[in-house]
């Protein structure tokens, strides 16, 4: 366990620049973007209202009074958000690569250590969880500052404010209803899901690092089988309508199928780590 | 200490031989501490392992002792010193008269040669 | 001891290793020698169950590896196992963290033989220092048996000095070391034993003390012999 832990640290800290970087990204791209679209908003209600001579009625039943909704759907919101997950999925293979590749031998190092591979293994999971998570922490710190920000800028008779919760839901696409979800059960469905991924992609990781270019697809092939698997229930009640299952039969079917599925790739990334993989 | 091994016979052996040579020309004297094998192995730069047998060879041989749990020393037995001295002496007399044999030069020339040469080196 | 059985491997279809077995014993040098391909970094890496083999057997002490192995044996690969960005004080403190056979004072004791010190990185490290960095983790570990490949290849004159003067030293007293090279000429009067290897097999295993005393052959006599049949 406390190697386990003092792993999860040190994956942290190896990450923890480009972390910043993107955490520094995503500050300051979203609130100067509440300020540039707020200013833009309130510069046309003043042309409108002082050049143009309209009321204030006229202007809002034309423009719409302003929400912090118009604000999240602008690349200053989406973008950094979008790049953070990118860089996430692209670190679930840069975690496992790096330490093969360069003039370093560090994997030698990680698989020497005098204690269970698979804490190697958890330890770079843990991590990637704990930076998803911290991402999603400081967004949700971020959105009341940045509502803070929205209101000192437009008056009141020009916004529509709302509650962080409805923020939250009602931002365009349901972006942000999928990183924070608003109950514990969907923020449980959300991350497991997620999690089962990350997994999943480890163990076809795994699958190469231990066979090579037959090991690609055994990869390739183990990701597909699994999503499949864990998406049969569902895909077989949309295309062929069977209805032998409720919806919440089917729910709870899927947890036990995202369960078994993620238990499994342990499982198979353990025996692979431990007997299998190649430096 | 510095010593140039050849590639062909047991190391041990050509320990032993540099410790011969040192106790007959008495750079080593009767009593003398001698390094562990540990700082033997270092100064020659050799394993220790074989320091180690060539220690052995020579205490089997009485070229050195050890008493308790001191360090070991160079033997004071006169006896032993002497027979090292002969020893090297009658080997590179030995190496010398096969060398020299199959040119059939007279013994006399040899001998006469020898002082000759003997002498010259001593001088330059 | 280290008892290497029967080892075999196949990368695809080409046989790496066909057969291998060896002995070394604690306290002693073995040296494994042979041209590039011929397997000896491959034999260590499955001594150290770094990469999978067809068939055979590996016993360390009469034992099967496993991760507390990891305290008894060490293996230092030719290429440093940390970081770049590190530095050398990081590297030994993640030793630290991880190894309870760690010997902070020997850790130190290297570090002033080899002249090193902790505040550099090891990415601006010339090669020779680098490969004394990653000696030094492995030498630092109180470990039985050490496993060493190419120890000494490019890298300049006086780091190979060095580094051979780690053999004559206490660092590497009575353990068990292993080590691969294509070069004898630096470690001919440090070894014990020399397992002569080419194309997946052992040519010969011998003693090299018992070769010149009973053959009265250098390890390089045997060697021509045994390759330039």
């Amino acid at each position: 366990m406390k190697n386990y832990l003092k792993l999860v640290d040190f994956e942290l800290k190896r990450f923890i620049n480009i972390y910043f970087v993107l955490i520094g990204l995503t500050i300051i791209s979203q609130i100067t973007g509440v300020i540039l679209k707020s200013r833009d908003y309130l510069e046309r209600a003043n042309v409108a209202i002082y050049e143009n001579s309209l009321s204030l009625e006229q202007f809002i039943s034309q423009n719409g009074k302003l929400s912090i909704h118009q604000l999240l759907q602008t690349g200053w919101f989406m973008i950094p958000i979008a790049l953070s997950a990118a860089a996430l999925i692209f670190y679930c293979f840069l975690i496992w690569y790096r330490d093969w590749f360069g003039k370093n031998t560090f994997i030698y190092r990680l698989l020497m250590l005098p204690t269970a591979r698979l804490n190697v293994f958890l330890a770079k999971a843990t991590a990637i969880f704990l930076m998803v998570l911290g991402l999603v922490g400081i967004q949700l710190i971020l959105l009341p500052i940045e509502n803070t920000i929205f209101k000192s800028i437009i008056p009141v008779d020009l916004r529509m404010d709302m509650p962080l919760n409805e923020i939250i839901n009602g931002a365009g696409y349901g972006y942000l209803q999928i990183l924070i979800p608003n109950s514990f059960v969907q923020f449980l469905i959300n991350y497991g899901i997620g999690f089962m991924m990350v997994f999943i992609l480890f163990t076809s990781i795994l699958f190469e690092r231990s066979f090579r270019i037959k090991g690609i697809i055994f990869g390739i092939v183990y990701y597909f089988v699994a999503v499949t698997v864990f998406l049969f229930p569902i895909m077989a009640e949309i295309y062929w309508g069977f209805g032998y299952l409720y919806p919440s039969e089917i729910f709870v079917l899927e947890i036990i199928l995202g369960l078994l599925i993620t238990v499994f790739s342990i499982w198979l990334s353990n025996y692979l780590i431990n007997q299998k993989v190649t430096v | 200490m510095k010593v140039t091994f050849n590639k062909r016979d047991p190391v041990y052996v050509q320990v032993v031989r540099h410790f011969k040579e040192q106790i007959a020309t008495g750079h080593f004297e009767p009593g003398q501490e001698i390094p562990s094998r540990r700082e033997l192995a270092t100064q020659l730069k050799i394993n220790p392992n074989t320091a180690q047998r060539a220690y052995k060879e020579m205490e089997e041989a009485g070229l050195i002792y050890t008493e308790g749990n001191s360090p070991s020393k160079i033997t004071k037995n006169e006896k032993v010193i002497d027979n090292v001295r002969e020893e090297l002496i009658l080997e590179a007399v030995n190496n010398f008269v096969s060398a020299i044999r199959p040119i059939h030069v007279p013994i006399d020339e040899v001998v006469g040669l020898i002082k000759e040469k003997y002498h010259d080196d001593e001088e330059g | 001891m280290i008892e290497v059985k029967d080892l075999a491997k196949n990368f695809g279809r080409k046989k790496v290793l066909k057969g291998i077995s060896f002995t070394a014993e604690k306290g002693e040098i073995t040296c494994l020698m042979g041209i590039n391909g011929a397997g000896k970094t491959t034999i260590m890496n499955a001594i150290m169950n770094l990469t999978s083999f067809k068939s055979g057997e590996i016993l360390i002490d009469g034992e099967k590896l496993n991760k507390h192995s990891y305290e008894k044996i060490t293996f230092i690969p030719d290429a440093i196992t940390m970081l770049p960005q590190m530095t050398i004080g990081e590297a030994l403190q993640f030793m630290k963290d991880f190894y309870t056979s760690w010997n902070e004072i020997r850790a130190k004791e290297l570090l002033e033989f080899f002249r090193l010190k902790e505040n550099e990185k090891i990415s601006s490290l010339s090669k020779g220092n680098t490969a004394k960095v990653n000696l030094l983790l492995g030498l630092a570990l109180d470990v039985d048996y050490l496993l060493m490949d190419e120890p000494f290849s490019g890298i300049d004159i006086f780091s190979r000095e060095q580094i051979a003067n780690v053999f004559t030293s206490h660092l590497v007293e009575d353990r068990g070391v292993i080590i691969t090279t294509h070069e004898i000429n630096d470690i001919e009067h440090l070894i014990d034993k020399a397992v002569l290897l080419d194309d997946g097999m052992v040519l010969r295993e011998f003693s090299t003390e018992e070769v010149r005393e009973n053959e009265g052959k250098s390890v390089v006599d045997v060697m021509r012999e045994v390759y330039q049949r």
